[in-house]
């Protein structure tokens, strides 16, 4: 019975018109632990989506999947037309990424790392120059072009880092904690980043700490244990717990939470 | 009497990084002391002063009345250090853990279980897992154990809360309080604003020198303009709408409203002439609200006039 | 006293995290074995300008023949005439030749007359491959020249019947007279395992200390650095001094050296490696901050020199004159030296005083240069 399962493929249909992402009882077992633990839920193309939860909620695990890194135990995921289970490679080019923890070469200068990546999500030689002279401009990197990532202060690489991750025009980018560490005005011209991007129709999958971030998504998910405890917009979560801030509606949920990790 | 004292203290790493340009500050006995600020900003260099590992260039600093310089073996008795990238030894267990940073200070467990009881009760029944398998929340507790076991009189946290999820760092900041009531000073950094309510004072630091140092609410008092929250149904077009206005010093997304800190020479009715300019430009749902600046509005703002 | 149960408890720490990474214990711990088998059986090395002793009583034509075309090749230098038979012993324990070729008394005389000459090779046994190869070149040097003594004599015939030119060669093997091609290496091998323990893995395991975060904490207490560091040592001493028992027993019970010098004076001795090593990791550990860089210098600057220059490969004879100088600077090369003497040859200490004495001199440079390198702070 599993094994049908396993190789039946998405139904027709199974993504709609306006969604990119699908995701049917997702789960991830490591053991006996239930990571993951069947989740569902769709992503609207163009929307940011918060995707929230406690350390060990489960998030990061649920993220490595849907970005292909991880193998998933169980479910039917869709993403941007194509099934997680046997289409990965074609799924990454479709998506990108960016972390806290890795996001650029810093050993390498401001221009190499754009053509580097640009080389990687396959784009041509002719569109990596003039992507390279659109960022540095963008940016207002122009005289930096030639200095060491390392250099550059915290916030100027993670712009970076987020205009490398989208250079390909991908569908989705997932971003994996993006504002860690730098001064609220930074914090702000990188989420005015993101608005750029998603109204340009980049669908943006974003992880946080920073619970006043959470209010800048269109829609938020919130996990709990390895389930999804919550999923609508800002406003209606506030409203359904009662809350002046996402603050309290992430603490309302969380001290849910019975495992530890 | 002060535990902690430092009189402009500053040092560069070479001629280009100034991490530190002069900075001073004073931590009272079982006062808790916050750092605010991100990262790069000279918060570890000056931790690692205060805490013995690295001289400054210029300047002088005491820590429960020892210098910092010549008697370094005192102070290296009395203080607690967790730093920004500690990570406790991932392969030996809990109880490993803590045994052995006892013994590094010629204790034990058992003498000072009294001083951890309160965190370390907390991580018990996890005495025999390793470090490496706890989870980010339990790891914070078992750091800060460490750092306790030898009774210091000054605490220094370098970034205890970064990465760490709202939940587990609303409780770490509770262990804190109860720590400080017992007479602990202590001197925490944090790039998260919303933490800087949780300290009794504060410095705002910024590119290696603090901008303020003061109560939370001694900054707060000090911010004298108009500040207002505007919330509409465009939000992206209606922070650049606001942006372009020349009454408008600054403005910044808060949440679901924007935050913006007026020109100082704006009329009474600031609020209703901005209304019906937006109005004017096609913003017909905007509500517009006078409010009292939080910190981060003070660290902003302190940020765009010292730029 | 207190301080004294803090070091313990440091030291106890460090047992957990080297017994803790099983996977890397069992490398430190299998890899002398592997060596040990690895080198028993496939080791070979070339030789060039090996020195060459000649005890020739009568001086003749022939043997100055002999002679003329040893020196001849390039594999041959002939260093020296010995006088007296009794010179042989000494010639070869002063390293002025590692092979004699001795001619019988009124050689010339016998060759001619008799058509039966009788040559002795002696050879120094301990570094086996070159001994092997010598005998089997002077060989054929010989060989040749018996030869060509036969055309010419039957140019000069004048009857038609002349009885063949024989020339006897007898070649003796000293100090290693099975020819065991392992036992050289044994030194060698010795050398490396503990450069590498010691070195690297010392080195290794304080930067990490440094990497994690944890260096600043041990700093910021009343521990003294130093014994942060001595407690860092003691374990990889001790691993070491497995290694070290692993690698004699083996080489006494499977490769059958017969280990028949002071056993001893050869753990003293390595003792005292041992510590040079360690002192060397420590010192490393003071200059580099990650754990690349110290797996790096470790395995550039001591591991990969070892295995070059110290004679463990290749013969130090057959080595660039420069690297030659070079070596003198590899506290391996020092030790294998010792060992070699004392395993091997079977001699008294007093004869690789002068090794021993080189390697407490480096002893006390790095342990100086470590101590003037330490911070007490970051």
């Amino acid at each position: 019975m599993k094994f049908r399962k396993f190789i039946q493929p998405l139904e027709e249909g199974f993504l709609s018109e306006g969604d990119v992402i699908r995701a049917e009882g997702l789960t991830k077992q490591f053991g006996n632990f239930t990571a993951v633990d069947h989740i569902s839920f769709t992503v609207h193309k163009g929307e940011i989506f918060g995707f929230l939860g406690a350390n060990g909620a489960g998030k990061t695990t649920a993220m490595k999947m849907l970005c292909g890194i991880s193998t998933m135990t169980d479910g039917q995921v869709c993403i941007a037309g194509y099934d997680l289970k046997w289409h990965v490679r074609r799924i990454k080019r479709e998506i990108g990424y960016m972390s806290q923890k890795f996001s650029l070469y810093e050993d390498l200068k401001v221009w190499e790392n754009i053509r580097l990546f640009g080389g990687i999500y396959g784009l041509k030689e002719d569109e990596i120059e003039r992507k390279t002279e659109l960022l540095l401009d963008r940016l207002d990197l122009r005289k930096q072009k030639n200095s060491l990532v390392r250099s550059l202060p915290l916030g100027w690489k993670q712009k970076l880092a987020f205009s490398v991750a989208i250079i390909h025009n991908p569908k989705i980018v997932f971003l994996d904690e993006p504002t860690g560490g730098v001064d609220p005005a930074t914090r702000r011209g990188f989420w005015e980043m993101i608005y750029d991007a998603a109204e340009q129709g980049i669908t943006i999958f974003v992880t946080t700490h920073y619970m006043d971030e959470a209010e800048y998504c269109d829609r938020v998910s919130i996990m709990v244990d390895g389930r999804i405890e919550a999923l609508d917009t800002p406003a209606r979560l506030k409203e359904m717990y009662n809350s002046d801030n996402m603050d309290q509606v992430f603490h309302t949920l969380a001290r849910r939470a019975k495992r530890d990790e | 009497m002060f535990t902690v004292v430092a009189e402009d203290i500053a040092k560069s790493y070479s001629r280009k990084v100034r991490a530190l340009k002069g900075v001073s500050l004073s931590v009272d006995k079982g006062e808790l002391f916050g750092l605010i600020g991100p990262d790069g900003a000279g918060k570890t260099t000056l931790f690692r002063i205060l805490t013995t590992l690295i001289l400054p260039d210029s300047g002088t600093a005491s820590v429960c009345g020892y210098d910092i310089v010549k008697d370094y073996k005192e102070i290296r008795k009395r203080v607690g250090y967790m730093p920004g990238k500690f990570s406790l030894y991932q392969d030996l267990s809990v109880r490993e853990n803590i045994n052995f940073f006892a013994t590094l200070f010629g204790t034990n467990l058992k003498d000072n279980y009294e001083t951890v009881k309160d965190i370390y009760s907390q991580i018990e029944p996890f005495e025999r897992r390793k470090a490496g398998a706890l989870s980010g929340g339990m790891k914070q507790k078992l750091a800060l154990s460490c750092a306790l076991i030898h009774r210091p009189d000054v605490l220094f946290l370098d970034e205890p809360t970064t990465g760490v999820d709202p939940v587990s760092r609303k409780e770490f900041w509770a262990m804190l309080k109860r720590l400080k009531e017992q007479g602990l000073s202590i001197i925490v950094s944090t790039p998260y604003m919303d933490e800087a309510t949780l300290c009794d004072r504060i410095a705002l630091i910024r590119n290696g020198s603090f901008m303020d140092t003061d109560s939370p609410s001694g900054i707060i008092s000090k911010f004298d303009r108009t500040l207002l929250s505007v919330k509409g149904s465009r939000m992206p077009a209606l922070l650049k709408a606001l942006r372009a206005d020349d009454r408008v010093h600054s403005c910044f997304a808060f949440g679901d409203t924007h935050h913006i800190v007026m020109n100082k020479s704006v009329s009474a009715d600031v609020i209703g002439s901005l209304h019906s300019s937006l109005l004017a430009r096609g913003f017909d749902d905007v509500e517009i609200k006078s409010i009292a600046p939080n910190i981060e509005d003070c660290y902003m703002y302190l940020d765009t006039i010292n730029r | 006293m207190k301080s004294f149960r803090t070091f313990i408890s440091f030291v106890k720490k460090e047992f957990s995290h080297i017994l803790r990474d099983t996977r890397t214990l069992m490398v430190l711990l299998v890899m002398p074995v592997v060596m040990i088998l690895l080198f028993g059986f496939a080791l070979s090395t070339e030789l060039k300008s090996v020195k060459v002793a000649v005890y020739a009583p009568s001086m003749d034509v022939i043997t100055e023949r002999i002679v003329t075309q040893v020196d001849a090749s390039p594999y041959f230098t002939v260093s020296h005439y010995i006088k007296e038979k009794s010179g042989f012993e000494r010639v070869m324990l002063s390293n002025k030749a590692q092979v004699i070729i001795a001619f019988e008394e009124n050689f010339y005389h016998r060759v001619v007359h008799d058509g039966q000459g009788a040559i002795q090779i002696l050879v120094d046994g301990t570094d086996m491959n070159i001994g092997q190869m010598a005998t089997f070149y002077l060989n054929s040097i010989i060989a040749s020249c018996r030869q060509e003594l036969m055309m010419e004599s039957m140019l000069n015939a004048t009857e038609t019947l002349l009885p063949p030119v024989m020339i006897n060669v007898n070649t003796k093997m000293l100090y290693n007279p099975q020819m065991k091609s392992s036992f050289n290496f044994v030194p060698g091998v010795m050398g490396m395992i503990l450069m590498l323990v010691c070195a690297m893995m010392t080195s290794v395991s304080i930067v990490r200390e440094k990497q994690r975060g944890t260096m600043e904490v041990l700093l910021v207490s009343p521990v003294k650095p130093v014994s942060i560091i001595l407690a860092k040592a003691i374990p990889y001493f001790t691993l070491s001094v497995v290694n070290l028992v692993t690698i004699i027993f083996l080489s006494v019970h499977l490769l059958k050296v017969p280990l028949s010098g002071s056993l001893f004076w050869v753990i003293v001795v390595s003792m005292l490696f041992i510590m040079v090593s360690l002192s060397l990791g420590i010192f490393v550990s003071t200059i580099v901050n990650t754990q690349e860089e110290a797996i790096l210098i470790s395995s550039m600057v001591f591991m990969l020199p070892t295995l070059l220059l110290s004679g463990m490969l290749f013969p130090i004879e057959s080595i660039p004159v420069v690297l030659q100088y070079v070596s003198h600077f590899i506290p391996a090369k020092w030790y294998i030296e010792a060992m070699k003497v004392m395993m091997i040859q079977g001699l008294d200490i007093r004869y690789c005083m002068d090794s021993v004495l080189i390697l407490c001199g480096f002893l006390v440079v790095i342990v100086s240069a470590s101590i003037l390198t330490f911070k007490n702070r970051l």
